[in-house]
This record gives structure tokens, sequence and C-alpha cells, in this order.
């Protein structure tokens, strides 16, 4: 059973570390807008109330000077209210009789807003705010019934105003600079929260790359320990099951080759006594022969490919020339008349590369195309954008364009093969061919050429020299010589390699 | 007279069958199960051929064939699971002259068997190499240095003689694993590096450094006097 589990995306596309600073970010905006609001509002209530509270005790200590003074007689006006002890900004207005009387020339009894005027005069002290051309100005207006006056001071709030203004600028920066700060610490905080998950991404990508054993280091925080336990118990279990498998396939094939020895090795003897044998006889021992060959072929196939699976597969690495490489590899194989065709662009470029295994590559794709498309027509070595490509071409039917993939994977038989017929095959070779390629980092596919023809591509990368090469071999340590994967070392040993190509126990193999 | 090999495997059928089919090629044939019961009879009965299985219960085969090479230069091919693994190497270490991998044909086994033979006969060739210190005379088959004999085994003998005789000169491993095992084709290069190694640590005073046998890089090796 599949089950997939589906996150909820309320946002959208976006992605959950997007969302979590985006959150922040408004939080903190909502947060700062709301602190600076009610701030200002405070700020402004108490300011605006003690300003009022000075106006109004000046105002008052003013008038009653007007009035003692209006009590005596003879008294000039204007020089009264030129000694009116006014702050800077402030007016004084008086009427007397029905008369107006004031400080400046600029403002006059029309500068008072006429309601207020109206309510003074009648009888009510009173206050107003009102807006002077462009300044705010605060008028308190107080009767003087006992002198038939009323005295009016005009203030300008222009300096409040001001200090509101800069007030309000400095809090809507610190709103700003507090949400850029809380966006900021929200991207920190979830890339922080989210750290443990990239681990686990890292992990889970080292695992299907064929690091079985990569586990994550249990955390010290107790949010994130059941996390990386339950990941690492997956990988456990993944681990253990990849292994038997693997195992089993390795172990069978390691124990069917005493059996398989002793068969072919008795079989052996049988054919040298052949000639005393029946013509039955015969026939039934030439069947044996060639069934046994293919299933020796098939155990030698099951354990190479096991062994790259229990990632137990070493390369043996060598200097060689390319061209040279494909010659010894078709003579090998017994297509030594097949013309081998060595672009200019890479002829004399030299590789570093297992013989053995890029060897068993051309044999297989060889022995598939006799198998399949009636042979070898052409051997070719062309260049690459970062390497060099070992063509093997027939022209046979070809491939489907839909099985080019599939006729990598083990024991997979496409429509075009048909029947089984002589196959001599194991099922394993183009697998094996494809493993044996990516050992050494390059890839394989098959392709329909021009003029009917029908291709193989090995792509192999131009490595430099292994860091182990020097110019002189190394004391002898067996590790020297071979390998593990993936290799980039080399032997120290002499590179330009006229004949063999295969190990010695591959002579038997290819019998 | 025909030449003797002894069989050391635990696999009572495989040895069955070999038996049958090396004595089909003209050989005598003496079994051995374990590597203990091995030493016993090679000390007995001397073979000119041992064959090793790597794997004996017991004593393993890289030990029995270090324990026969204290007393003897015997040719010895291994029999190893695989080919690309440190156990060619090993085995090549500890003192095999040659190897072949489960499932092997006899055929093969017995063209080994054959080279081995062939190259262990003596060849015309002067009756005094010297270079450095060292003294190698092909017909009585010892090599001495400063005066005192050095034991090795007649694969690194037929090594150090072809390498003697022409001083100076380069010779691929292809050439050697052609001269010296006698495989004009199929062969590992494997083969030369182990025991190029293993001369040299008889031979040099600085295995690490070598004056004498020298790598000639991308193209073989050399002796220098």
């Amino acid at each position: 059973m599949t089950r997939a589990l589906a996150w909820r995306r309320p946002w959208g596309r976006l992605g959950l570390r997007a969302r979590v600073t985006v959150t922040f970010g408004l939080g903190a905006l909502l947060l700062s807008t709301a602190m600076a609001t009610i701030t200002y509002f405070t700020a402004r209530q108490f300011f605006v109330r003690e300003r009022e509270d000075a106006i109004l005790r000046q105002a008052y200590v003013n008038a009653s000077l007007a009035r003692s003074t209006l009590r005596s007689t003879g008294v000039d006006v204007t020089q009264l209210l030129a000694s009116l002890d006014t702050v800077p900004g402030s007016l004084s207005v008086l009427e007397l009789h029905e008369q107006w009387y004031s400080t400046s020339i600029s403002v006059d009894r029309d500068a008072i807003p006429l309601a207020l005027r109206t309510l003074v005069v009648s009888g009510t002290p009173a206050t107003q705010q009102f807006d002077l051309g462009t300044t705010p100005e605060f008028v308190v207006g107080i009767p003087l019934p006992s002198v038939s006056a009323a005295y009016f001071e005009v203030f300008t709030l222009d300096e409040l105003a001001r200090t509101l203004r800069i007030l309000a600028l400095a809090l809507t920066g610190a709103a700003l600079v507090t949400t850029i700060g809380g966006t900021i610490t929200g991207r920190w905080a979830s890339g922080r929260a989210l750290r443990p998950l990239a681990d686990v991404s890292r992990a889970a990508q080292e695992i299907a790359r064929g690091g079985l054993d990569t586990r994550l280091t249990p955390a010290d925080d107790p949010d994130l320990t059941p996390l990386a336990a339950s990941f690492n118990e997956m990988a456990d279990a993944l681990q253990e099951r990849i292994e038997r498998e693997v195992r089993f396939t390795s172990d069978v094939s390691h124990e069917l080759r005493s059996p398989l020895t002793t068969a072919t090795t008795a079989l052996e003897v049988l054919e040298a006594h052949a000639q005393s044998m029946s013509a039955r006889s015969r026939q039934a021992l030439a069947l044996l022969t060639a069934e046994l060959r293919r299933f020796r072929r098939m155990v030698d196939d099951l354990l190479e490919i096991s062994r790259v699976d229990t990632g137990a597969a070493e390369l043996s690495l060598e200097e060689v020339e390319v061209g040279e490489l494909m010659r010894q590899a078709a003579a090998a194989v017994g297509a030594g008349e097949v013309p081998v065709e060595v672009d200019q662009r890479v002829a004399g470029t030299r590789l570093w590369v297992d013989k053995r295994r890029i060897e068993r590559v051309v044999a297989n794709l060889v022995a598939n195309a006799e198998q399949y498309a009636g042979g070898v027509t052409r051997l070719a070595v062309e260049p690459a954008p970062a390497g060099v490509r070992l063509v093997v071409a027939d022209r046979g039917p070809g491939i489907p364009a839909g099985e080019r993939d599939r006729i990598f994977e083990r024991f997979y038989r496409g429509q075009s093969a048909g029947s089984r017929g002589v196959t001599e095959g194991s099922g394993l070779g183009l697998s094996l061919v494809s493993e044996h390629v990516r050992l050494h980092g390059g890839r394989v596919w098959a392709e329909s050429g021009t003029h009917g023809e029908h291709r193989f591509v090995v792509e192999l990368p131009i490595d430099r020299p292994p860091p182990g090469a020097r110019a002189d071999e190394p004391a002898g340590v067996p590790d020297e010589v071979s390998r593990p994967v993936p290799g980039d070392g080399g032997e120290d040993t002499p590179d330009e390699s006229a004949a063999p190509v295969a190990a010695a126990g591959e002579r038997a193999r290819r019998r | 007279m025909s030449s003797k090999i002894l069989l050391v495997e635990d696999d009572a059928r495989i040895r069955a069958s070999l038996r049958l089919a090396l004595e089909d090629e003209g050989y005598e044939v003496d079994e051995a199960g374990a590597g203990e019961e091995a030493l016993e009879r090679f000390a007995d009965q001397p073979a000119d051929v041992v064959l090793i299985d790597l794997m004996l219960p017991g004593m393993d085969g890289f030990e029995c064939c270090r324990q026969l090479r204290r007393s003897s230069a015997v040719p010895v091919i291994m029999v190893t699971a695989r080919t690309d693994t440190h156990d060619v190497v090993a085995g090549l270490e500890a003192g095999a002259d040659d190897y072949v991998t489960k499932p092997f044909v006899a055929k093969e086994l017995a063209a080994r068997i054959r080279a081995l033979l062939r190259r262990a006969r003596p060849v015309d060739e002067p009756s005094v190499l010297a270079f450095g210190d060292i003294e190698v005379r092909p017909d009585e088959g010892t090599v001495r240095r400063g005066g005192e004999e050095i034991h090795c085994t007649r694969t690194e003998f037929r090594l150090l003689c072809e390498l003697a005789v022409s001083p100076g000169r380069v010779l691929s491993r292809e050439q050697l694993l052609d001269r010296v095992w006698g495989y004009d084709y199929f062969g590992d290069g494997r083969l030369v590096d182990v025991h190029i190694r293993r001369l040299r640590t008889k031979i040099e005073a600085d295995p690490a450094n070598p004056r004498h046998i020298q790598t000639v890089r991308g193209m073989g090796y050399k002796l220098v006097v």
C-alpha cells in the first residue's frame, strides 16, 4: 500500500520558511504599530493637557490683572495690554465698552471665532482651539463683567504641533525598524528550526545514493530526538533488508561454485572420453556442456553483480590509451577483425580505467549484438564533451525507443528478443555493462544512428591521474594495487600494457 | 616420469573430479583435505606443483602457502573466490606463483601447471649474472647477496634472470608474463607487480626506494646495474 503524506498548504505555494518569516514580519508590524499608536495618543493627551493648564493659568492671571487695572480711572488700555505678562507667541485682546484692543496689529477681534466671542461677551468663560492660517491656535475668553469688559488671550500651539509631529515620525520609524527586525528574526528562527529537516533531507539523499549506513546524529534537543530516532530506525530496517537480499544472492552464487567446479571438471573428463561413447550419449553430453557453460556464466555474472551491490567491487585502475583499449577489448572477445575507428580528436587520449571491467563491457555489448543483431559491424572511439565514447554498432533491427532504458535491467528480455532460442547470455550482460560503466563514473545508452545503424554508446569521463600515482612503485601493500570504489587511486605499475587485458581468471569464463 | 601435483582442497568431490581430469592430462595426483595435512604430505613426498584452495577449514590457504614457502620453492597455484579483490594480491604476497578462479576449467588449470613446470627447468643463460652485490647463477638456480645465499621461489628467480640478462632494457609486464609465466595473451599484470615487489624485499637494501629493479612509468620494469 502506498500512502503519501500530504501537507496542508493554506498559503498556496509559499514555503514553510517563507510562511514563518511572513508571520513574524506581520506580527512585528501589528505589535509595533499598536504600541506606537498608543504611545502617540497618550503622549499627545498629556502634552496638550499640560499646555492647556499653563495657558489657562496665565490667562486668568492676566484677566484679573486687567480687571484690577481697569477699576482705576484714566487707564491707557493699550499700555495695559502691553504690560500684561505674556509668553512668546501669545496675544492679548481686550473688549471694553464694545471697543476692541489688541497687542498685535495682525490679530484683532475678527481673529477670534465669533461663537466664542459672543459667548464670552455674554458672560460665559470659554476656550476654543482653531486654526489661524496654517497654525493651530488656542483661545481663552474670560468675561470681566465688573468692569464691562472681556479678556481674550490667543496662544499659538505651533510648537506643540511640531513636537507631536516629531514624536509621530520617531514612532513610525521605530515601528518600521521593529517590523524589519521581526522579519529577519523570523527568517533566522525558521532557518534554525528547519536545520534538522535539512539534515534529514541530506541523510535521505545519501541513503538514496547508496550510502546505506548513513544515520542522523541523535540531537540533544528533546523535540528533535524522536525525529532522529525514527529516521534512523527506518534506515536500519532498510539497510538490513537490502543487505539481507544482497547477501542472499551472493551466498547462493558462492555456494553454487563448488558443485559447479565439480560438474565442469567431471564433464571435461567425460568430453575427453567422448570417442568411446555412443552418438546419443555424445549428443546428450554436448547439451550438458553447453548448458553448464551458460550456467557458469550466469553464476559469474550474478557474483559480479552482487559484488557491486554489496559495495565490495573494487576498481583496479590503469592508465591506457583509448584506441588501444578498444582494440584490445575487441581482440579479447574474438571481434578482432571488426574495424576500430578512432576519431582523430581523441587518438592518443589516455584514460584511467579498470581494464578487466571495460573489456567486459565491450565483450557483453559485442555478445549482445551477436545474439540479437547479427553481429557487430563497427567499433568506434569518439570524442564527448567531457570524455570519450566507445561505440559498438550493428545493423540489426534496433531497440524500440520504449525499451532502451529497460534493456539494462536485470534479466530483462525485450519484445524484440523473441523466444529464447539458443541464448548463450545470462540475462545479466547489459545490466553488468551499466554497473561497470557506472563504477567508472560514466554512462551507457542505446541509440539509432544514421543509415540503419544501431549503436550502444559508452561514455567514460577523462579523469586526471589518481593522486596516488607516483613515479616509482611504492613498497608492497596489497591496498595499493586495487582500490575500493570509487577508486580515484591507481596502481603504480607500468601502464603501457600491450596485450593482456583480462585477468587470468577471465580466460576460463570466455571459453 | 610424470610430474606430481598436490591438491589441497576441502571439497572431496572437487578433489575427485580434479584428480580424474589431471590424471587424464598425465599427472600424478596427491590429495590433502586440509592445510596441516598438506604440509605433512609435502614433507613426506614433495610434489612438483601445489594447488591450494584459499578457503580451507582450520589453517587457511594463505597460511598454508606461507608455511610451505618456508621450506620450499615449489610452484604454487592458488584457487581464489574472485578475481578483483585483495584475495588475489594477498595470495600472491603469501608466496603463490599464479592463481585460478572458481569455477575454473580443468584444461585451463592444466595449461597453467604445464607453464609452471616448463619454466621451472633450467634455460641456457650465462653462468653468472652480477650487479651491485648481487650474484645470480642461472645454472645453479642460486642468488647470492654479498656472498650470502638468498632464497627465491622459482618464479622470482626466473623474473630476476629475465631482468638481469638485459640490464638497462625495459621489459613490459606483458613481456615478463610471456617469458616468466608463459602466457602469450591472457595474464594478470598483478602477477608481475606482486612478484617484483617480493623480489625487491629480497635483493634491495631499501625496497621502498629500489636501486636495481626500477619501475619505468608507463612502460615496465628494468634492471639497473
